[in-house]
């Protein structure tokens, strides 16, 4: 019997030896254990999926400047095949085209791959044994939880139904861990109920987020040790995450919440998104910082965010195409029209941003200040406290009129003068003066369900319509289920 | 009964006399019947006693009996066991014992590679072809032989790549087990058998280099029975081949070689001659203007008259001829052996050089090789080294591209040279340069490929006792190879290129370390006459190591001087390549086999397998087979008959299973963001999904089967039914891009299937006393397989084959992997010219829709294989075998891509003669082909899908053997000639061109082999 023992035994201890002699690690890859082992793996994880961020699919391109934007009506497109390629399709809403088809099938599978990579860390933080430093844990988890709702939220707001409309038609799946089992596509609402989660749980985690004491803290140390917790707004910091709150809020109907959110950003900002100083901008006329740096709550970092001003706005690229505004809609609406539209050239939003050349006035906000290696410079404004002052005015009230006293505050550090009167009209306008080629006016007249302001005729705006709102799924979506 | 009860007290008499018994001591000598030598370490004992001793270096022995009748025993492995009454009178009879090596052990032996077992009580299917066999139907190598020999084992015929000698084919036993497109993703074919080399696993390569002088026998081992030993890895099917042992005697030189030439075979090319070609262009209007522009018609018009004129003056260039040569090849082999009983050794030296029927394609091997063996009382130690150099080369201007030239272009310009261009379009016109193939191949470019390897497998035998035997052996290989391509900077791929950026020349270096180890426990022994039982049990364990890494430099200003140090740099934007992968198996199995009075079989296997490939969650699977048989000739209602020598009727049922994957398919991997960084530093992502959850793949085997031989050995038949059924399949599918990844390893669906496989043999004339034999053979196998329970697993893939320009297979329930997919066609309509499309439901439309596909035919053959018959006339020997085929279809790309959809690009190349007969016009309207245009796309229909069925020639021969009074004369021992001609003629149904990239080649081999 004690034989029969020592074999089972010795058995056991030979298939144990043997299941270690068969863990094999790649050398030539890294593999998951192996980069997971310590704090540093999950910092460099999470700071990747920042980096990809970056990426032309993403906020990059497609859901900044270009794709979402020209959606939004944001520039004038022309006809000319040979100057305007596939973009004249994209102005007119055929999202059909075998070129629209993919490239949204490219946002779309690369949106979903970082939030794989956010359910990959999340998962791995549940199991890890690795202790981390002070806080480094709730951080961690806290800004991947804020990743992934951020990308759904973009992707709902993209690909979903016009949410105050059709809440319970199946818009997008959410992904809450890694499965090679594909999930079901979620309605909006559900959608809206699980962002809304995440973003909570996250905003609870973050609780401890040095912005909230120390502010942004630019002033890394630079002898080498860790940035980890330093340029809060280049992460999604506490108050990156309750702005996105104030965001969702509002696009998904909740306006007492909106309000809550956003006024409580509007109060922190005082001290730690302070309103630009006016002379970085009127009194540095060769130089202002266009992109207002010091209100961005979340920006992301691209080294070569020049791209996006050489690729897409700059005049010297004629007579390739260049992104602009149509000059009526400047000149009477968004910039001129007085009391009627808020429209006013003194606006520093006009005054920095637009430049002439020729006839027409070209779009600045991308482009470089002088300084090199200025962290500015790579800045691409993801939310801004601008925003939170409109969300504010639209959230306060059903009447929009209620909200005027925020839109005068916000108008009177651009420069220009109090409105005597608030409507939905003249909102819409702020929010093109604010937020002009940061890839949020599609998701506000599709939140609005409005017309679509490409011009200053009326009846050259494309009427609000599901079929223009919606963006069909990628083929592989529906096909591989 | 009581004859039995009087037995066993006959035997238990003696014993309990033991004490005071006398002795006498037997004194002798053992040698081998075949050389007079003697045999040390022979057991020799009284059965019913404990008194046993053995033979010393002398083969001497002594031993002390009991002085009464007793039956004496000399056993030695390997040979047939003699046992000798002992009559207390006949000591004189045991001076000198003759024993012989082991009948069964040359013939009917099924080796499996871990065990060995009697042929007759084995009840694996399995099918076992000694060098003679091989030798006589091919002379290439091992698996070229093995294909015209068993239908099962196929060699899939690469109309790509035709006869190149440098590529490696696809192999395949009764069929696919996995998914179509995993090759490509993986690199090794997921169908490939297991290839075992003197119990040692191999690679297809080696085998492909073995010089088959050196074989001696080839097993193949099909079901479960046969296979499940080794496992998860043998759900293809098992090769096990063993090379010979070298003989014992005085030292012997032996002298093996072949001489081989070879032919390009063209038939199957029915391209346009010069007169055809202008002709097709002016009826598509090439020569025509369509802007209406007046002088680019006038320009058109000179064209045609130019190239008019030239073939007026006799131009019909046959390019085809350019690229080709006849091939030949020489192979030797020196092979000494020798040695006593207690060592052995032999040394072999190879060298082949194989010639292909391109110019600059060339194989050259030089093998080396020592064998000892070495016995020892109970011990025996072998170890075979083998040391390998390669040395190949690949044309660079692939054979497609003298076929696309036009044939009323010249090859040579007014003095002879060479141009770069055949035509090149004056300046500011829009026509494409027409490319000489001439060009690039005269100029120094290069593709050349070396390797140096070794393989030392060593073993290590302990004969406890007569019935266990322990097993220990360690293999050993390490193969380093290199590839280099060059293209000169002239080359017109670098036309456009900047004056510092031409050139190219790459490096890749491939090294593997491999080992593998055993141990083993064996047990044999017959019990009570009546009950045999067998039985093995061992551990065994194997890595594989391979490393790859390459780069390419640029820049090179000269055709003549192409040393990597000429080059400018690296190419813009290059890396270095690299890539690593480690695998690791390790495994305990248990085989069983019991048989009842040489008439009930029962064999069983059990193997516990882990692979590192697989993922945490699945590490380790079971495999198991269990087969049974009956041998009926043995029973007594048919002992009075002597017409069966052999009836068996056998079935096995197993799951073995496949892990021909890649190394880290489980795994999860992350790569650097490489293309930024931020002030946090560097970032990661992930770079592939793995699936800690993947299930091996798995493959339930069942095999029903008979072994008849009868008519006084004259006729042989052997047929086999199975049935394969692989759940889970492992594929890589497409995903929904929501989960983050588009595609990913993973299990879906299976894929069943069933066929049946007979071998039959016949001698009419059959007199193997005067060495007379004259036998007919004929073998078939056919097969189907259909996918179940894939759902929509593979929509992607059927997506992008609908809208590819000829992809015809499709993966739907129910379907088979070989099916062709089209819209059926009913032809051209006379008074249009257009194709008429049948739909789904029967309806006649012209519009063409990729919904109304259906199943049009099936690349897999009803039934496929080869007859051939041989005759013996005392050393003569002559033979002729042919493949055949019938009942499949095939989708002609021939006619789909070089008859009909030429485009505005294509149009400037040659094409089938049928791109200008047989077309549709005002004229012709009863034609098979639409009419001639260059803008019309033709869309994939059953009009192109044709039967194909076919004869081939495949292996005629001729052989001689001397008769030794000869070979004295000729002052030799022994000498033979054979001839053999391979792939002779072919016949088919369909034609079709075969042979795009490396035309096939017709071949004829001189044997020669001499014993000194």
């Amino acid at each position: 019997m004690r034989r029969i023992f020592a074999y089972i035994a010795a058995s056991v201890l030979l298939l144990t030896s043997c299941d270690a002699w068969l863990d094999v690690k790649p050398y030539d890859k890294m593999s998951q254990d192996e980069l997971l082992s310590d704090e540093e793996g999950f910092i460099k994880l999470l700071n990747g999926i920042y980096i990809e961020l970056n990426s032309d699919m993403l906020y990059g391109g497609a859901l900044s400047v270009e794709m979402v934007e020209i959606m939004g009506g944001a520039y004038v497109i022309g006809t000319d095949n040979t100057v305007w390629g596939n973009y004249s399709d994209l102005a007119s809403y055929q999202y059909g085209t075998e070129y629209w088809r993919s490239r949204f099938s490219e946002t779309w599978n690369k949106a979903y791959s970082l939030i794989l990579n956010c359910n990959l860390l999340l998962e791995n933080l549940e199991n890890t044994r690795v202790s981390f430093t002070g806080d480094n844990y709730k951080i961690i988890k806290g800004e991947a939880l804020a990743l992934r709702a951020m990308l759904h939220f973009d992707m709902l707001r993209l690909f979903g139904p016009v949410f105050l409309r059709n809440a319970d038609l199946p818009a997008i799946p959410y992904y809450k861990e890694y499965t090679i089992v594909p999930n079901a596509q979620m309605t909006a609402r559900e959608a809206a109920q699980e962002i809304t989660k995440d973003l909570l749980e996250s905003r609870i985690l973050l609780a401890n987020d040095p912005v909230r004491t120390e502010g942004t803290r630019l002033d890394a140390p630079s002898d080498g040790s860790s940035t980890f917790m330093y340029y809060r707004n280049l992460r999604l910091n506490y108050y990156a995450v309750t702005a996105l709150l104030a965001r969702s809020s509002l696009y998904f109907g909740d306006n007492k919440e909106a309000y809550a959110y956003s006024t409580e950003v509007i109060k922190a900002a005082e001290t730690i998104f302070p309103f630009v100083d006016r002379s970085l901008v009127t009194g540095s006329p060769e130089d202002p910082d266009r992109i207002f740096s010091s209100e961005v709550i979340f920006a992301l970092s691209h080294t070569q965010r020049n791209r996006l001003f050489k690729n897409y706005f700059d005049p010297s690229r004629i007579p390739n195409y260049v992104f602009r505004m149509d000059n009526d809609l400047m000149s009477s609406k968004v910039f001129g029209g007085g009391s009627l539209t808020g429209g006013n050239q003194d606006d520093y939003r006009y005054r920095v941003n637009w430049v002439a050349t020729g006839a027409n006035r070209y779009f600045y906000k991308y482009s470089d200040m002088v300084e090199t290696g200025n962290i500015r410079n790579t800045m691409i404004p993801m939310l801004r406290l601008g925003e939170m002052y409109l969300i504010a005015a639209e959230s306060r009230s059903e009447d929009i009129g209620a909200g005027l006293a925020y839109v005068n505050r916000l108008r009177e550090k651009r420069g220009v003068g109090n409105l005597q009167q608030l409507d939905r009209q003249i909102l819409q306008y702020e929010y093109i003066r604010e937020l002009y080629g940061e890839g949020q006016l599609f998701y506000m007249y599709k939140r609005m369900f409005t017309p679509v302001l490409f011009s200053a005729v009326d009846s050259r705006n494309p009427q609000p319509s599901d079929a223009i709102f919606t963006v069909p799924l990628p083929d592989t979506e529906t096909e591989n289920r | 009964m009581t004859k039995r009860l009087l037995n066993i007290l006959f035997l238990l008499l003696p014993l309990t006399l033991h004490a005071q018994e006398a002795t006498v001591v037997l004194k002798g000598k053992v040698v081998d019947s075949a050389d007079g030598y003697p045999l040390i370490g022979v057991a020799v004992y009284v059965d019913d006693s404990k008194t046993g001793t053995m033979t010393d270096v002398d083969g001497a022995y002594e031993l002390k009996i009991p002085q009464r009748r007793c039956e004496v025993t000399f056993s030695y492995m390997g040979y047939d066991e003699e046992i000798r009454l002992y009559t207390t009178k006949n000591a004189s009879a045991f001076s000198r014992i003759v024993m012989s090596m082991n009948a069964e052990q040359l013939a009917d032996v099924v080796v499996t590679g871990v065990y060995e077992r009697k042929k007759e009580s084995f009840t694996g299917a399995s099918a076992t072809f000694k060098t003679d066999e091989l030798k006589a139907v091919g002379s290439t190598n091992v698996l070229q032989s093995l294909k015209t020999l068993d239908p099962s084992f196929k060699m899939m015929e690469s109309t790509q790549f035709g006869s190149n000698p440098n590529m490696m084919p696809d192999i395949e036993i009764r069929g696919k087990t996995s998914v179509a497109g995993l090759k490509e993703e993986y690199g090794t074919d997921p169908n490939q058998p297991l290839f075992i080399l003197d119990g040692f696993e191999t690679t297809l390569e080696t085998i492909m280099n073995l010089n088959m002088n050196r074989v001696a026998s080839v097993t193949i081992l099909k079901d479960a029975a046969s296979t499940a030993i080794y496992g998860s890895k043998a759900s293809n099917g098992v090769v096990v081949i063993e090379t010979k042992a070298p003989a014992r005697g005085r030292l012997q030189l032996s002298y093996k070689g072949d001489f081989g030439l070879s032919l390009a075979d063209l038939s199957d090319y029915n391209l346009m001659n010069a007169r055809e070609k202008l002709e097709f262009e002016s009826l598509a209007g090439v020569y025509k203007d369509h802007t209406g522009n007046a002088f680019a018609q006038i320009r058109l018009d000179n064209l045609y008259n130019e190239r008019l004129k030239e073939i007026e003056r006799g131009v019909d260039t046959y390019w085809l001829s350019e690229p080709v040569r006849t091939g030949f090849t020489h192979k030797h082999n020196i092979y000494a052996e020798g040695g006593e009983d207690k060592i052995r050794y032999g040394i072999g030296l190879s060298y082949g050089d194989v010639a292909g029927v391109m110019k600059d394609s060339d194989r050259q091997t030089l093998e080396g090789n020592v064998d000892l063996i070495y016995r020892s009382g109970k011990f025996q130690f072998s170890n075979k080294l083998s040391i390998n150099w390669l040395d190949v080369s690949n044309p660079v201007v692939s054979f497609a591209e003298y076929a696309y030239a036009n044939p009323y272009y010249r090859k040579y310009n007014a003095d002879g040279g060479i141009d770069r261009y055949l035509y090149y379009p004056e300046e500011g016109i829009d026509d494409y340069p027409v490319a000489n193939p001439l060009w690039n191949a005269h100029l120094n470019n290069w593709d050349k490929a070396s390797g140096f390897g070794f393989t030392n497998n060593f073993i290590l035998e302990w004969f406890l006792s007569k019935e266990f035997r322990l097993r220990a052996k360690f293999g050993l290989t390490k193969q380093d190879d290199s590839e280099q391509t060059r293209l000169s900077p002239l080359h017109t791929q670098f036309d456009d290129v900047g004056e510092t950026e031409k050139g190219l020349y790459s490096h890749t270096q491939i090294d593997e370390l491999s080992y593998e180890g055993d141990v083993a426990a064996t047990f044999g022994k017959l019990i009570a006459e009546k009950h045999m039982v067998n039985a093995v049990g061992g551990f065994n364990f194997s890595s594989l190591k391979r490393q790859v890494y390459g780069y390419s430099a640029n820049g090179f200003t000269d055709d003549r001087f192409d040393a990597p140090s000429f080059a400018n740099g690296y190419p813009s934007g290059g890396s270095p390549d690299y890539s690593q992968s480690l695998k690791r198996a390790a495994s305990f199995y248990v085989n069983g086999g019991y048989v009842y009075d040489d008439r009930y079989l029962m064999d069983f296997n059990y193997r516990l397998d882990g692979a590192s490939m697989f993922g945490t969650g699945n590490r380790f699977r079971n495999t198991w087979s269990v087969g049974t048989g009956w041998n009926v000739h043995k029973e007594p209602f048919m002992q009075n008959s002597d017409f069966f020598s052999l009836l068996k009727i056998r079935g096995s049922v197993g799951n073995p299973g496949n892990q021909n994957f890649s190394a880290y398919q489980a795994f999860s991997t992350y790569k650097f963001n490489g293309w930024m960084t931020n002030v946090f530093g560097t970032g990661v992502i992930l770079n592939a999904l793995g699936n800690t959850q993947l299930a091996w793949q798995e493959t339930v085997n069942y095999d029903l089967g008979t072994d008849l031989t009868f008519w006084g050995e004259r006729v042989n038949v052997t047929l086999d039914y199975f049935w394969k059924h692989t759940d889970p399949l492992l594929a890589v599918i497409t995903t929904p891009g929501s989960m983050g990844v588009t595609s990913v390893a993973m299990n879906a669906g299976s894929q069943k299937t069933q066929g049946w496989e007979t071998t039959f043999r016949i001698s009419p004339i059959y007199r193997p006393a005067e060495g007379i034999n004259w036998n007919i053979s004929f073998n078939a196998t056919s097969l189907r397989s259909v996918y179940a329970n894939i759902g929509d697993s593979f929509s992607a893939l059927n997506e992008s084959g609908k809208t590819s320009l000829a992809g015809t297979t499709r993966y739907y329930d129910g379907g088979s992997p070989t099916a062709i997919w089209a819209v059926r066609s009913a032809g051209i309509d006379p008074a249009t010219g257009k194709e008429l499309f049948i739909k789904k439901d029967g309806t006649y439309s012209f519009t063409y829709d990729v919904n109304d596909e259906v199943v049009v035919g099936d690349t897999q053959p009803k039934i496929e294989g080869l007859f051939g018959t041989m005759l013996y006339y005392k050393g003569l020997s002559v033979g002729c075998f042919f493949r055949y085929r019938w009942g499949g279809q095939v989708f002609n790309s021939s006619l789909f891509q070089k008859v009909e959809n030429i485009g505005t690009q294509e149009i400037y190349n040659n094409q089938d003669k049928r791109a200008l007969y047989d077309r549709w016009s005002e004229n012709n309207r009863e034609a098979y082909f639409k009419g001639i245009s260059m803008v019309q796309k033709t869309e994939k229909s059953s009009r192109f899908v044709m039967d194909d069925n076919s004869v081939v020639g495949e292996s005629f021969n001729l052989g001689y053997e001397f008769p030794d009074k000869v070979a004295r004369r000729m002052g030799v021992g022994a000498m033979n000639l054979q001839l053999t001609m391979t792939d002779v003629f072919r016949a088919s149904t369909v034609r079709v061109e075969r042979g795009i990239d490396y035309p096939f080649a017709r071949s004829m081999t001189m044997s020669m082999g001499i014993t000194f």
